[in-house]
Protein backbone atom coordinates (compact mmCIF):
# COMPACT_ATOMS: atom_id res chain seq x y z
CA UNK A 1 0.00 0.00 0.00
CA UNK A 2 0.93 3.19 -0.56
CA UNK A 3 0.69 5.17 2.63
CA UNK A 4 1.77 3.58 6.41
CA UNK A 5 -0.94 2.52 8.09
CA UNK A 6 -2.17 4.57 10.83
CA UNK A 7 -1.16 4.70 13.93
CA UNK A 8 -2.24 1.76 15.28
CA UNK A 9 -5.51 1.76 16.86
CA UNK A 10 -5.47 0.72 20.72
CA UNK A 11 -8.08 -1.87 20.77
CA UNK A 12 -7.24 -4.45 18.02
CA UNK A 13 -9.34 -7.10 17.83
CA UNK A 14 -9.91 -10.00 20.62
CA UNK A 15 -8.15 -13.15 19.05
CA UNK A 16 -4.47 -14.32 20.15
CA UNK A 17 -3.15 -11.17 18.40
CA UNK A 18 -4.06 -8.81 20.87
CA UNK A 19 -1.44 -7.68 22.90
CA UNK A 20 -2.14 -4.44 22.93
CA UNK A 21 -0.11 -2.55 25.39
CA UNK A 22 1.48 0.40 24.81
CA UNK A 23 4.59 -0.76 26.98
CA UNK A 24 7.41 2.04 27.26
CA UNK A 25 10.82 2.10 28.74
CA UNK A 26 14.10 2.45 27.23
CA UNK A 27 16.15 -0.26 24.98
CA UNK A 28 20.07 -0.45 24.05
CA UNK A 29 21.14 -2.61 20.88
CA UNK A 30 25.03 -3.08 20.56
CA UNK A 31 26.07 -4.84 17.18
CA UNK A 32 29.53 -6.40 17.76
CA UNK A 33 30.45 -5.15 13.99
CA UNK A 34 33.76 -3.62 13.01
CA UNK A 35 33.97 -0.74 13.79
CA UNK A 36 30.97 -1.71 16.44
CA UNK A 37 27.24 -0.15 15.84
CA UNK A 38 25.09 0.94 18.84
CA UNK A 39 21.56 2.21 19.42
CA UNK A 40 19.99 3.88 22.86
CA UNK A 41 16.66 5.12 22.97
CA UNK A 42 13.54 5.41 24.80
CA UNK A 43 10.73 3.57 23.47
CA UNK A 44 7.05 3.16 22.92
CA UNK A 45 5.31 -0.20 21.78
CA UNK A 46 1.66 -0.74 20.68
CA UNK A 47 -0.11 -3.34 19.28
CA UNK A 48 1.06 -7.25 18.13
CA UNK A 49 3.27 -8.56 15.49
CA UNK A 50 0.41 -8.14 12.94
CA UNK A 51 -0.13 -4.60 13.44
CA UNK A 52 1.63 -2.05 15.70
CA UNK A 53 3.87 0.87 15.99
CA UNK A 54 7.39 1.45 18.40
CA UNK A 55 8.52 5.18 18.93
CA UNK A 56 11.83 5.58 19.36
CA UNK A 57 12.42 8.65 21.84
CA UNK A 58 15.84 10.86 22.78
CA UNK A 59 16.75 11.07 26.43
CA UNK A 60 15.54 14.47 26.53
CA UNK A 61 12.11 13.24 25.28
CA UNK A 62 11.79 14.43 22.06
CA UNK A 63 10.96 11.58 19.19
CA UNK A 64 13.61 10.02 17.02
CA UNK A 65 11.75 8.04 14.69
CA UNK A 66 8.30 5.77 14.77
CA UNK A 67 8.28 2.56 13.30
CA UNK A 68 3.97 1.10 11.73
CA UNK A 69 3.95 -1.85 10.33
CA UNK A 70 0.64 -3.98 9.25
CA UNK A 71 0.80 -7.71 7.69
CA UNK A 72 1.68 -6.28 4.52
CA UNK A 73 4.16 -3.72 5.04
CA UNK A 74 6.42 -1.95 7.15
CA UNK A 75 7.08 1.97 7.33
CA UNK A 76 10.01 4.27 9.11
CA UNK A 77 9.00 8.01 9.72
CA UNK A 78 11.70 10.14 10.67
CA UNK A 79 10.98 13.53 10.55
CA UNK A 80 9.26 14.46 7.09
CA UNK A 81 10.95 11.07 5.72
CA UNK A 82 8.06 8.15 4.71
CA UNK A 83 10.35 4.65 3.92
CA UNK A 84 8.68 1.51 3.24
CA UNK A 85 10.22 -2.06 3.66
CA UNK A 86 9.42 -4.84 3.13
CA UNK A 87 8.95 -6.04 6.67
CA UNK A 88 9.81 -5.15 10.19
CA UNK A 89 13.16 -7.35 10.00
CA UNK A 90 14.32 -5.29 7.19
CA UNK A 91 13.04 -2.00 8.77
CA UNK A 92 14.94 -2.61 12.09
CA UNK A 93 18.02 -3.46 10.84
CA UNK A 94 18.38 -0.35 8.66
CA UNK A 95 17.13 1.62 12.01
CA UNK A 96 19.48 0.03 14.88
CA UNK A 97 21.89 -2.31 12.80
CA UNK A 98 20.57 -5.80 13.90
CA UNK A 99 16.29 -7.20 12.61
CA UNK A 100 14.86 -6.90 15.93
CA UNK A 101 13.06 -9.91 17.11
CA UNK A 102 9.98 -7.94 17.14
CA UNK A 103 7.00 -10.80 17.36
CA UNK A 104 9.10 -12.15 20.24
CA UNK A 105 9.32 -9.12 21.86
CA UNK A 106 5.66 -8.55 22.17
CA UNK A 107 5.71 -11.90 23.57
CA UNK A 108 9.05 -11.14 26.03
CA UNK A 109 6.71 -7.99 27.08
CA UNK A 110 3.77 -10.48 28.66
CA UNK A 111 6.54 -12.52 30.48
CA UNK A 112 6.74 -15.36 28.01
CA UNK A 113 10.69 -15.81 26.91
CA UNK A 114 10.27 -16.54 23.59
CA UNK A 115 13.92 -17.99 21.97
CA UNK A 116 14.13 -16.56 18.46
CA UNK A 117 16.69 -18.41 16.40
CA UNK A 118 19.69 -17.23 16.59
CA UNK A 119 18.95 -15.25 19.93
CA UNK A 120 19.53 -16.22 23.68
CA UNK A 121 17.21 -14.38 26.11
CA UNK A 122 17.24 -13.51 29.74
CA UNK A 123 14.14 -12.15 31.28
CA UNK A 124 15.04 -10.41 34.89
CA UNK A 125 16.91 -9.87 37.18
CA UNK A 126 14.44 -7.47 38.17
CA UNK A 127 10.86 -7.47 36.29
CA UNK A 128 10.56 -5.29 33.27
CA UNK A 129 13.89 -6.10 31.88
CA UNK A 130 15.24 -8.34 29.20
CA UNK A 131 18.74 -9.08 27.87
CA UNK A 132 19.10 -10.94 24.54
CA UNK A 133 22.23 -11.68 23.24
CA UNK A 134 21.92 -13.07 19.20
CA UNK A 135 24.95 -15.18 18.17
CA UNK A 136 23.87 -15.99 14.56
CA UNK A 137 23.65 -14.68 11.99
CA UNK A 138 27.27 -12.90 12.81
CA UNK A 139 27.73 -10.30 14.22
CA UNK A 140 26.63 -10.82 17.37
CA UNK A 141 24.71 -8.01 19.10
CA UNK A 142 23.25 -7.63 22.59
CA UNK A 143 19.85 -6.57 22.87
CA UNK A 144 19.23 -4.77 26.49
CA UNK A 145 15.72 -3.81 27.48
CA UNK A 146 14.19 -2.06 30.54
CA UNK A 147 10.09 -1.36 30.96
CA UNK A 148 9.59 1.65 32.48
CA UNK A 149 8.18 1.14 35.88
CA UNK A 150 4.03 2.53 35.63
CA UNK A 151 3.75 5.51 37.15
CA UNK A 152 1.39 6.30 40.12
CA UNK B 1 10.09 41.18 26.05
CA UNK B 2 10.53 37.83 25.62
CA UNK B 3 13.46 37.83 22.62
CA UNK B 4 15.15 40.45 25.29
CA UNK B 5 15.18 38.77 28.26
CA UNK B 6 16.46 35.64 25.74
CA UNK B 7 19.52 38.47 24.75
CA UNK B 8 20.40 38.99 28.28
CA UNK B 9 20.06 35.30 29.13
CA UNK B 10 22.27 34.31 26.84
CA UNK B 11 24.51 37.37 27.62
CA UNK B 12 24.58 37.45 31.71
CA UNK B 13 24.27 33.87 32.75
CA UNK B 14 27.59 32.52 31.52
CA UNK B 15 27.04 29.75 33.89
CA UNK B 16 24.06 28.69 36.02
CA UNK B 17 22.98 25.26 37.83
CA UNK B 18 19.00 24.81 38.86
CA UNK B 19 16.32 21.44 39.29
CA UNK B 20 14.11 21.15 36.87
CA UNK B 21 10.98 18.80 36.59
CA UNK B 22 9.98 17.71 32.91
CA UNK B 23 6.64 16.34 32.51
CA UNK B 24 6.35 14.90 28.89
CA UNK B 25 2.93 14.12 27.11
CA UNK B 26 1.99 11.98 23.75
CA UNK B 27 -0.29 13.27 21.78
CA UNK B 28 -3.90 11.47 21.96
CA UNK B 29 -4.04 8.59 20.61
CA UNK B 30 -7.63 7.24 19.18
CA UNK B 31 -9.54 5.27 21.25
CA UNK B 32 -7.41 6.70 24.33
CA UNK B 33 -9.10 8.36 27.18
CA UNK B 34 -6.91 10.94 28.24
CA UNK B 35 -2.86 10.62 27.27
CA UNK B 36 -0.76 9.28 29.75
CA UNK B 37 1.80 11.89 30.67
CA UNK B 38 5.27 11.11 32.09
CA UNK B 39 6.87 12.93 34.80
CA UNK B 40 10.79 13.17 35.76
CA UNK B 41 13.56 15.17 37.44
CA UNK B 42 16.99 16.40 38.00
CA UNK B 43 19.33 18.81 37.89
CA UNK B 44 20.43 20.72 34.84
CA UNK B 45 23.78 22.99 34.67
CA UNK B 46 25.88 24.62 32.25
CA UNK B 47 28.76 26.91 31.37
CA UNK B 48 28.99 28.67 28.07
CA UNK B 49 29.68 28.30 25.37
CA UNK B 50 30.02 24.10 24.97
CA UNK B 51 29.05 22.47 28.63
CA UNK B 52 26.26 21.78 30.31
CA UNK B 53 24.92 18.43 31.77
CA UNK B 54 20.75 17.19 32.48
CA UNK B 55 21.44 14.79 35.18
CA UNK B 56 18.27 13.08 35.41
CA UNK B 57 17.35 11.35 39.04
CA UNK B 58 13.40 10.42 39.06
CA UNK B 59 12.00 7.82 37.89
CA UNK B 60 15.53 6.63 36.69
CA UNK B 61 19.02 7.93 37.28
CA UNK B 62 20.43 8.99 33.54
CA UNK B 63 22.97 11.80 32.50
CA UNK B 64 23.49 13.94 29.38
CA UNK B 65 26.55 15.40 29.42
CA UNK B 66 28.40 17.80 27.19
CA UNK B 67 31.94 18.15 28.13
CA UNK B 68 33.15 20.69 24.80
CA UNK B 69 33.99 18.33 22.51
CA UNK B 70 31.60 14.88 22.96
CA UNK B 71 27.76 14.51 23.96
CA UNK B 72 27.77 11.70 26.94
CA UNK B 73 24.32 9.93 27.48
CA UNK B 74 24.83 7.72 30.62
CA UNK B 75 21.69 5.61 31.67
CA UNK B 76 22.55 4.12 35.08
CA UNK B 77 19.68 1.03 35.16
CA UNK B 78 20.98 0.08 31.33
CA UNK B 79 24.64 0.42 33.09
CA UNK B 80 25.42 2.08 29.04
CA UNK B 81 27.17 5.15 28.04
CA UNK B 82 27.06 6.22 24.62
CA UNK B 83 29.63 9.04 23.01
CA UNK B 84 29.05 11.23 20.23
CA UNK B 85 30.89 14.34 18.50
CA UNK B 86 29.34 17.32 20.29
CA UNK B 87 28.56 19.27 16.89
CA UNK B 88 27.97 16.61 15.07
CA UNK B 89 24.66 16.27 17.77
CA UNK B 90 23.63 19.38 19.58
CA UNK B 91 22.75 21.87 16.51
CA UNK B 92 19.50 22.67 16.69
CA UNK B 93 18.69 21.08 19.86
CA UNK B 94 16.78 22.76 22.94
CA UNK B 95 19.68 22.36 24.78
CA UNK B 96 21.52 24.32 22.26
CA UNK B 97 19.06 27.00 22.56
CA UNK B 98 19.77 27.68 26.56
CA UNK B 99 23.27 26.40 27.38
CA UNK B 100 25.35 26.35 24.24
CA UNK B 101 24.50 29.45 22.04
CA UNK B 102 26.57 32.59 22.83
CA UNK B 103 24.42 34.96 21.61
CA UNK B 104 21.08 35.42 19.94
CA UNK B 105 22.70 36.03 16.70
CA UNK B 106 24.01 32.73 16.60
CA UNK B 107 20.79 31.40 17.78
CA UNK B 108 18.90 32.51 14.72
CA UNK B 109 21.09 31.00 12.42
CA UNK B 110 19.37 27.50 13.58
CA UNK B 111 16.71 28.74 14.64
CA UNK B 112 13.72 31.47 13.47
CA UNK B 113 13.37 33.69 16.81
CA UNK B 114 10.07 35.48 17.80
CA UNK B 115 8.29 37.10 20.90
CA UNK B 116 5.05 34.77 21.88
CA UNK B 117 2.32 36.33 24.01
CA UNK B 118 2.58 36.41 27.69
CA UNK B 119 1.07 33.13 29.74
CA UNK B 120 1.27 32.12 32.82
CA UNK B 121 3.29 35.48 34.56
CA UNK B 122 6.17 34.68 31.86
CA UNK B 123 7.21 36.30 28.99
CA UNK B 124 8.28 33.74 26.02
CA UNK B 125 9.92 32.87 22.64
CA UNK B 126 8.85 30.73 20.02
CA UNK B 127 11.93 29.46 18.13
CA UNK B 128 11.44 27.14 15.22
CA UNK B 129 14.45 25.04 13.87
CA UNK B 130 15.44 25.90 10.25
CA UNK B 131 16.16 22.85 9.63
CA UNK B 132 13.75 20.76 8.44
CA UNK B 133 14.79 17.55 9.56
CA UNK B 134 11.29 17.27 11.17
CA UNK B 135 12.40 16.14 14.81
CA UNK B 136 11.19 19.13 16.79
CA UNK B 137 8.52 21.09 15.68
CA UNK B 138 9.21 23.78 17.92
CA UNK B 139 10.05 25.19 21.54
CA UNK B 140 8.80 27.83 23.69
CA UNK B 141 11.24 29.72 26.55
CA UNK B 142 9.64 30.93 28.87
CA UNK B 143 10.78 34.19 31.61
CA UNK B 144 9.77 35.01 34.80
CA UNK B 145 11.45 38.39 35.72
CA UNK B 146 14.35 37.70 33.06
CA UNK B 147 14.92 34.56 34.69
CA UNK B 148 14.73 31.14 32.54
CA UNK B 149 11.66 29.57 34.05
CA UNK B 150 10.41 27.06 31.09
CA UNK B 151 11.34 25.21 28.26
CA UNK B 152 8.47 23.86 26.27
CA UNK B 153 9.35 21.47 23.26
CA UNK B 154 6.94 20.12 20.64
CA UNK B 155 8.27 16.94 18.56
CA UNK B 156 7.83 15.88 15.11
CA UNK B 157 5.06 13.60 16.19
CA UNK B 158 2.95 16.28 18.69
CA UNK B 159 4.44 15.03 22.19
CA UNK B 160 5.23 17.88 24.13
CA UNK B 161 7.39 17.79 26.74
CA UNK B 162 7.71 21.04 29.41
CA UNK B 163 10.78 21.61 31.54
CA UNK B 164 10.27 23.88 34.68
CA UNK B 165 12.92 25.21 36.14
CA UNK B 166 13.97 26.18 39.49
CA UNK B 167 15.43 28.74 40.74
CA UNK B 168 19.07 29.67 38.54
CA UNK B 169 22.32 29.94 40.42
CA UNK B 170 24.89 31.88 38.29
CA UNK B 171 27.51 32.20 40.82
CA UNK B 172 27.83 28.27 41.02
CA UNK B 173 31.43 28.90 40.39
CA UNK B 174 31.47 25.91 37.55
CA UNK B 175 34.53 24.96 36.02
CA UNK B 176 35.24 23.08 32.75
CA UNK B 177 36.36 20.58 34.32
CA UNK B 178 33.28 20.13 36.34
CA UNK B 179 31.47 18.86 33.12
CA UNK B 180 34.32 16.02 32.32
CA UNK B 181 32.30 12.67 32.12
CA UNK B 182 33.96 9.73 33.22
CA UNK B 183 32.23 6.10 32.08
CA UNK B 184 31.75 4.29 35.45
CA UNK B 185 33.94 0.84 35.73
CA UNK B 186 32.05 -1.94 34.01
CA UNK B 187 29.73 0.29 31.82
CA UNK B 188 29.20 -0.68 28.37
CA UNK B 189 30.65 2.18 26.10
CA UNK B 190 29.52 3.00 22.29
CA UNK B 191 30.94 5.88 20.08
CA UNK B 192 28.26 6.66 17.82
Amino acid sequence: CASPPLAAPVTTGASEQASQGPWSGRLSLQVDSEPPQGFHAGFELLGNAQAGELRLYSPLGSALASARWSADSAWLLRGDEQRAYPDLATLTAALTGAALPVSELFQWLQGHPAQPPGWTVQLGPADGRMLARRLEPAPSATLRLILDRPQP
Amino acid sequence: DGLSDLESFLRQARQGRASFTQVVTPPRREGEAAPRSKTSSGSFEFLRPSRFRFHYLKPFEQQIVADGQTLWLFDADLNQVTARKQQEVLGNTPAALIATASDLKALSGLFTLANAPDADGQQWVLATPKSRDGQLQSVRLGFRQGQLATLEMLDGFGQRSVMQFGPLDTQAGLKPGHFAFQPPPGADLLRQ
